[in-house]
Parts: structure tokens; C-alpha cells; sequence
């Protein structure tokens, strides 16, 4: 594997990014895999700068962990495209760049005189990315949006979290990650066109459509059958108010925090019967040994586990409640006696689905990812300090991901862009910079 | 078959994956022109092919699960008996006619069937083998069973997630097998066509599911790793942003979400409310509405509680302040007037499912417009296609094939 940039499957590549947190995964999936990605940032500095947690606690726009979660691998200009000279500046980056990644709202490109339309007449080459709360044009293509709101009106919201809860936002800004990750295949959808035919074009971007997918069945559900999947917390809420979960379907208390267990669906790792026999080895099965207790189990495949979690016909899911209300218990007596890493790799070991809900702690900690040397530390010699980031999302095996540099502090590369590569004096730069452009 | 004119026309992929992540993943490439030949088997059939829903007046068959047909429009089904030795040595063959071979089997699987990336090399030399194992192709856990329902513990996304004083169960889905591992692989395997188109070179890429799904927490890893914090769930709240939850509307479960980031933002909130009390003294300035957010959200509640989730979220967007009603799957596909003018989902006709709906593409190419145009298959519904055109079988050939049992 090689150590440079230009060994990256899309070295060949640079790309511009406009501020906003909305579309800074998207770069940053580009630069890990070795394009030249420029954040081109107001004299400001991008806003996501000043978004906690911080490094140390320490509230300071070079130490923003939010910010260096996205930015990795990046260069960073300064350019304040709202001014005649910053315009200018831009169309001439604009000439040699291969993508543009646009956060802001539909129309305001547009207005700066820099849209899809004028910059494609100076380089018809360019792949032009616009990320936006509702896409480029519709009723609501106006609206305000953010990860909440886009979460909210995707429908995936409304499969999280209790009934007797607000519906549960996703930790973590997932709208942005997921509007991210779908620009950054529908910009490389176009390279590929582009490829061929020497042809750029308008890639597009709703959060809301960004986030459908997540929706798993739901649509689907309310298509075929019209039937709502809501959300259920975890097993189910009967009209009757009753709840119920299928025993060794769901998250289960554990010594030291919860479990996940997944045991019971056939194909889908070794049946329940082989987790009694784990408790009955240990004296804690009770009488789920009993040979009717197997045969209830062993009734219990995908289809009627699913009619019993969300079929519209609630009689059939009262008929087993009884049995799962006496042997659900037991089970969790059971799991309570041990600690998650234990419950995971002994489960796994017997071939039972079973995962630990990790912490950040523990996923930092896990012995399959530090086997497998993922994650990934970088200096930063400004701060004093060597970061552990995260690794990569994939391995391409002839063309490396790497975080290639510390994420840019701001306006770190003016002098390599605007003097070394555009030509600029210092003394233009003087007075670019007196005016508030750069 | 396809538009002729589509980004990745001409590239074919040997699509052997199942479940989740791997059918979604071959379906963005479907979308845009690529022929994805879904290589399944009567023996072994992809599990979503049973699983629900289906539609309610139809027999329950192979080839009506919406869950299934969601993730497999543009598609190509062949059939193909693995634990045949014939059927072993088609498959090797179609995979030599391909440009790209997609599995996501537990690890030891292909190399079983002697489709080792080795072997493979041997036959295609410039092939993208992209495959996706749960934990990885190495290491201490690699043999672990997994499907995307153990993803969203394992990555931290579930203890994360959710109000504190619950037990942290998740999103409600198996999320990560959606956009975030589905789309990984896609940015990987086309930047590696990219990489071909430039060198001529193919390579094996591995997406591990669960690296794929811990990227999407990297901000609580990072504060771990450097502060040693262990971030908890916090509900809906932001740490810079108040009011931000979601809020009872006048209806049966019918919420709406709201989000104030900025003083332009909640200048705006009092205006749509036009009452006294958001012009409380104590939430003039963002310190102080995150000093009484539980009073604060407690207002805003008893003012949305009276209106319907549709009223408060027009009152508030008129104004300029992120808010949207958390839409049910009926909304979202019946009636919200903004998806339904943009054509997001689209329709297509199946020959047993009848006229059902699928998801549109996530991005949209405005030269190039891709997305379901074809419903998914009927499986082995192009066995004798793939057999006769993409092959090159005889159709004697292809009769003794299927009496021996090796096209099911």
C-alpha cells in the first residue's frame, strides 16, 4: 500500500466544498480516498468550527471534534464568495476543480451569479453536488430544514423509540451522514458518466429522499396492506395495553449494561433450545427443559414472529402472550448473572446471536476492530496531541483510504492555492485580505 | 434492456448477495444502468423473499415480499444450484463475464465453492470483487454470525439513542443496512471502476459492516478517544440548539418536530406563535431557554397540543424555523404534497405483486436520470437469459442443465 495521496482510487480528483455541515462527510468520503478536496471556507471560518464537544472541553474553533470528525484528509481556503473579487477568485477555481459540493440553500448560488448554470459554461466538466433540506425545486423547496426536521418528515422517526415517548431522534446528525453518502454516490455515478463522455452534470440532493430508504418496511407495509408500522420500543403493545416481547427476540438487561439478542429466528444463527441448554448447564433454566416448552418454541418461525411483532390481527399474539409472559422472565434472570463481552463471545461461541450494546468506550475498546488495526491516529503537533479517529468504512486493496492529513486549520492552504497555484503576489494577497476576501 | 445512455451502461455485476446491505447496495448500480444479475437459488432462497409484507389478497409465493422487491428493482434473477458442481462452474463463468462480483456470505462461503478472489483472478483479471462481510475477512471475530439487526448495537448507535431513562433498543430498524452500509459499498466499488477506467486495474474491496456503521458515530468516538467522555443517550435534544424535540399535535400519535439554532430562528418561533409567553424574560437568550428547557418544552407542548402537527409545522416554516410533522409511512407515500410533486417513490407494475410502490433514487442526476424502472424479479425469472445471451449456452445445453438440477 502506498503512503501518498496519489495513490488513492480518486487522486485524480479535486474537489471544491461550500460551508455546512450538511455535505462535509460527503467531502470527506472523497478526500479518505485521495481526491484534493478544498474546503473553501468564509474568513470566519466554517460554522461547524465552533460545534461542541471539543477537544479538552475547550471551546475553541481549532478544536472542535465535530468539526475534525468530517474534515479529515481536507485543504482549507478562505474566500468570502459574497464579494466581486472572492467571485472572481472562485470561477478561477472553478476551472480547475471536478466537483462542487453545495450546501446552501436552493437559489443562492444562483444569486451569487455562481450556479450549476453559469459554472458548467466555465467548465463543462464539473459534477456540481447541491445538498439541501428538500432538493432544488417543489412546494417546500423553501423551507428551513435541519437533521431533526428532515428525520421527522423522512419517516424513519416514526419507527423509533416508545409508544408512550416522543418519537426517538438517531444520535449523531444520521440526516447529514445519509444525505452525504448519497451525494458522494451520485457524484461518483456521474464520474462514471463523465468518464465516457467528457459530460459533468447536476447532481441533486433532498435530506428528506436522502433518508427514505431507512424507513425499512414501513412504506412497503402501508402499500401492500395498509397497514401503519409505528414505533414499539421493542416487542409489542397490544390495543389491550399489554406489552410483550418473543423471548429472546430484544434488548436484555446484562451485569455490567444491555445486550441484543437475536435468537429464535430460524436461518438465523442456533435456535433457542441451544440457550436453555446454556442456562440448564448453569442451573438456570427452571422448566423451560421441559419437552413442551421445545415444541412451543420450535413453532415459532419468521412468518408467525412477525405477524405476532406487527400483523394487523392481534388475537393470534393475545393467544401466546401467557407462554411468553412466564418464560420471557427466566431468560432475563439468566442474562442479568453476566457481563455483555462474556455474553457475546460465549453466545457467539455457541452460535447464538447475541451483541453487546456498546458504549463508545467499548466499541473504542473492541478486540475485533484493534485486531484488525482499524482505527487510525493523527497528529496534530499545533495541539500537543496524537487523535484516534475512526477507520475506514472500506478496504480497497490496490487503492488505500487513508486520513492522509489532520483536518486543515482555517485558511491553512491560502498561500498554496491562491500565490503558488493562481499565481497571486503576496502583495494581491495583501489587499484581498485587507478587503475582507480571503 | 436498459437506456442506452446510462452512467455505468455496459458494466455487469455477478450479484450473489442476499438479505439487506448487499441487494441495496447492487440496486444503486441497477438504477443507473448497470445489469445486476441477482444469482439466487430455489434451494436457498434470499431470505426477504419470506419475509413481510405482503400484499394482502395474494398468495404468499417467492416473489411478493415488498421487503424483497424494495431493494431489487432493475434486476436480474438467475437461479443457480451451489451445491452442484455444475452449477459451481457457471458461476464461475458468469463471473468471468462480469466487471464487478458482489457477496456478502459469512466469510469461507465463496472459497468453499472455490470463488476464491485467487480463483477468480485467474478468469477475470481486472475483476472488482467487492465483498461484505459483518466483522470482516480477518481477525478474532470474523467467524461471528451477524445480520444488520446486531449492527446497530454493536456500533454504539443504540446506546447513543433514545431518552435516558430507557433501555437502549435501537432505532426500531435494522438502520445501518438501509443508506449507510449499502451506500459505503457503492462509494467504494465506483470509485474502484473510476480507478479502473483510469489504470485498467480490478481489486477486492472489503466492507465490513460493522467499520462501515461505527463511522456514523465518529463524533461520541472522538470524544471518548480524547476526552474520555462516554457520551449518553440524551433524547432528542442537541447540545447547541433549544427548543429541539419533538412536540404532541392534536391527533392520534401525531407529532411534529422542532428545531431553533439561532436567535433569527427563535425571533421567528415567537412570531409564529404570536402568544406572551415565548417572550418570557428567561428565554430571551440562549442560555437561558437551555436553563429552562423542560419548562420551555413543556409550553411549547401545550401550545401544539391544540393544533393539528400540519398547522403548527406551515406556522412555523412561514416563519423560517425547521420544523416538520414525523410523518408515518402513509404520509410520506400518500400525502405529503412536496414528495408526491418531486415523483419520489414510483410505481411500478409486477406481474404477482400487482401495482406497488418503490423507492426512487436517493440522489438525482439531472443529465443522466436513473432510479426503479424495472420490478424486481420473479425468481429465475432470467434464468435462460443469462444462460443463453450473457453464457452463451445451447438451449440443448440449458435443457440438460435444468433436468440435472443445476438452474434451480
Amino acid at each position: 500500500m502506498g503512503q501518498e495521496p496519489r495513490d488513492g482510487a480518486l487522486s485524480d480528483l479535486r474537489v471544491l466544498e461550500l460551508p455546512g455541515d450538511v455535505g462535509a462527510y460527503c467531502g470527506k468520503l472523497l478526500a479518505d480516498l485521495g481526491a484534493e478536496v478544498i474546503k473553501v471556507e468564509p474568513p470566519g471560518g466554517d460554522p461547524a468550527r465552533r460545534i461542541p464537544p471539543f477537544l479538552h472541553d475547550d471551546p475553541h474553533p481549532e478544536k472542535s471534534l465535530y468539526f475534525f470528525a468530517f474534515n479529515t484528509s481536507k485543504l482549507s481556503i478562505t474566500l468570502d464568495i459574497t464579494k466581486a473579487d472572492g467571485q472572481a477568485l472562485f470561477r478561477r477555481l472553478v476551472e480547475r476543480a471536478d466537483v462542487l459540493i453545495d450546501t446552501f440553500p436552493p437559489g443562492y448560488m444562483d444569486g451569487l451569479g455562481l450556479g450549476y448554470e453559469a459554472l458548467s459554461h466555465i467548465n463543462p466538466r464539473l459534477i456540481y453536488c447541491s445538498i439541501t433540506g428538500f432538493g432544488l425545486w417543489g412546494p417546500r423547496a423553501q423551507w428551513q430544514s435541519c437533521d431533526l426536521v428532515a428525520i421527522a418528515l423522512s419517516g424513519m422517526m416514526y419507527l423509533a423509540g416508545f409508544p408512550d415517548d416522543p418519537p426517538n431522534r438517531p444520535y449523531g446528525n444520521q440526516a447529514h451522514y445519509c444525505a452525504s453518502i448519497q451525494a458522494c454516490t451520485g457524484i461518483l455515478t456521474a464520474l462514471l458518466y463523465r468518464d465516457r463522455t467528457g459530460l459533468g452534470q447536476l447532481v441533486e440532493v433532498s435530506m428528506q429522499e436522502a433518508l427514505s430508504m431507512n424507513q425499512e418496511t414501513a412504506m412497503q407495509f402501508w402499500d401492500l396492506r395498509k397497514e401503519l408500522r409505528s414505533r414499539q420500543g421493542e416487542g409489542r403493545r397490544l390495543p389491550s395495553g399489554e406489552w410483550f416481547r418473543v423471548p429472546g427476540l430484544g434488548t436484555y438487561e446484562c451485569a455490567d449494561g444491555y445486550v441484543y439478542l437475536m435468537i429464535g429466528i430460524p436461518g438465523f444463527g442456533a435456535p433457542l433450545s441451544t440457550l436453555i441448554d446454556w442456562m440448564a448447564e448453569e442451573g438456570m433454566a427452571e422448566d423451560l427443559t421441559d419437552p413442551h416448552w421445545k415444541e412451543t418454541f420450535a413453532q415459532l418461525d419468521m412468518r408467525l414472529i412477525a405477524q405476532l411483532l406487527q400483523g394487523a390481527d392481534v388475537s393470534m399474539a393475545e393467544a401466546w402472550l401467557p407462554k411468553f409472559r412466564y418464560a420471557d422472565p427466566i431468560i432475563e434472570r439468566f442474562i442479568r448473572t453476566k457481563p455483555k463481552q462474556l455474553l457475546y463471545e460465549e453466545g457467539q461461541r455457541r452460535g447464538l446471536l447475541i451483541a453487546p450494546v456498546n458504549s463508545p468506550k467499548d466499541v473504542v475498546e473492541n478486540p475485533q476492530l484493534n485486531a484488525r488495526g482499524w482505527f487510525q491516529t493523527v497528529e496534530h503537533p499545533e495541539l500537543g496531541v496524537t487523535i484516534k479517529y475512526p477507520g475506514p468504512p472500506y478496504r480497497l486493496y490496490e487503492t488505500p483510504w487513508r486520513i492522509w492529513r489532520r483536518p486543515p486549520r482555517l485558511g491553512e492552504h491560502n498561500r498554496q492555492i491562491y500565490q503558488d497555484e493562481l499565481g497571486l503576489s503576496p502583495q494581491e494577497m495583501s489587499i484581498l485580505a485587507a478587503a475582507g476576501v480571503i | 434492456m436498459r437506456a442506452d445512455d446510462m452512467p455505468l451502461k455496459g458494466i455487469r455485476v455477478a450479484d450473489f448477495t442476499w438479505f439487506g446491505a448487499g441487494p441495496i447496495f447492487t440496486q444503486i448500480l441497477a438504477h443507473y444502468g448497470a445489469e445486476v444479475i441477482r444469482v439466487e437459488s430455489q434451494t436457498r432462497p434470499d431470505g426477504l423473499r419470506m419475509a413481510m409484507p405482503m400484499p394482502k389478497d395474494k398468495p404468499p409465493t417467492l416473489n411478493v415480499s415488498g421487503y424483497f422487491n424494495n431493494f431489487n428493482a432493475n434486476k436480474l434473477s438467475f437461479t443457480l444450484n451451489m451445491n452442484t458442481e455444475k452449477g459451481r462452474e457457471l458461476a464461475l463463468r458468469l463471473i468471468a463475464k462480469s466487471d464487478i462480483v458482489a457477496e456478502n456470505f459469512t466469510p469461507g462461503t465463496f472459497e468453499k465453492w472455490g470463488l476464491s478472489y485467487e480463483r477468480i483472478l485467474q478468469v477475470k483479471p481486472d475483476i472488482i470483487m467487492v465483498r461484505e462481510p459483518m466483522q470482516g475477512l480477518t481477525g478474532p471475530h470474523r467467524d461471528f454470525a451477524g445480520f444488520g439487526a446486531v449492527i446497530t448495537p454493536l456500533s454504539g448507535l443504540s446506546h447513543l439513542s433514545g431518552f435516558p431513562h430507557r433501555p437502549p433498543v435501537g432505532l426500531g430498524t435494522n438502520y445501518t443496512d438501509y443508506v449507510v452500509n449499502p451506500g459505503h459499498a457503492a462509494i467504494a466499488t465506483l470509485a474502484a471502476l473510476h480507478f479502473r477506467n483510469r489504470t485498467g486495474k480490478g481489486q477486492l474491496i472489503e466492507v465490513a459492516q460493522f467499520e462501515s456503521s461505527v463511522n456514523v458515530v465518529s463524533v461520541a468516538i472522538l470524544d471518548y478517544t480524547t476526552n474520555g467522555r462516554v457520551q449518553e443517550r440524551q433524547g432528542n435534544r442537541l447540545p447547541y440548539a433549544c427548543p429541539h424535540g419533538t412536540y404532541r399535535c392534536l391527533g392520534d400519535d401525531r407529532w411534529v418536530a422542532i428545531a431553533v439554532f439561532n436567535d433569527q430562528q427563535w425571533q421567528g418561533f415567537c412570531r409564529a406563535v404570536g402568544e406572551e409567553w415565548p417572550r418570557d424574560e428567561r428565554f430571551s437568550t440562549f442560555l437561558g431557554r437551555k436553563a429552562h428547557e423542560d419548562e420551555l418544552d413543556r409550553l411549547i407542548e401545550s401550545w401544539t397540543s391544540q393544533r393539528e402537527g400540519e398547522e403548527v409545522m406551515e406556522r412555523l416554516q412561514a416563519e423560517g424555523v425547521p420544523a416538520g410533522v414525523v410523518q408515518s409511512a402513509a404520509d410520506v407515500l400518500d400525502r405529503d404534497p412536496h414528495l408526491r410533486a418531486r415523483g419520489y417513490y414510483v410505481y411500478l407494475d409486477h406481474p404477482e405483486a400487482g401495482r406497488t410502490a418503490y423507492d426512487g433514487s436517493g440522489f438525482r442526476l439531472h443529465r443522466t436520470p436513473g432510479g426503479p424502472s424495472m420490478p424486481a424479479p420473479l425468481l429465475g425469472q432470467h434464468t435462460y437469459y443469462v444462460c443463453k445471451e450473457v453464457l452463451a449456452l445451447s438451449d440443448e445445453e440449458i435443457a440438460d442443465l435444468t433436468a440435472e438440477g443445476v438452474l434451480q
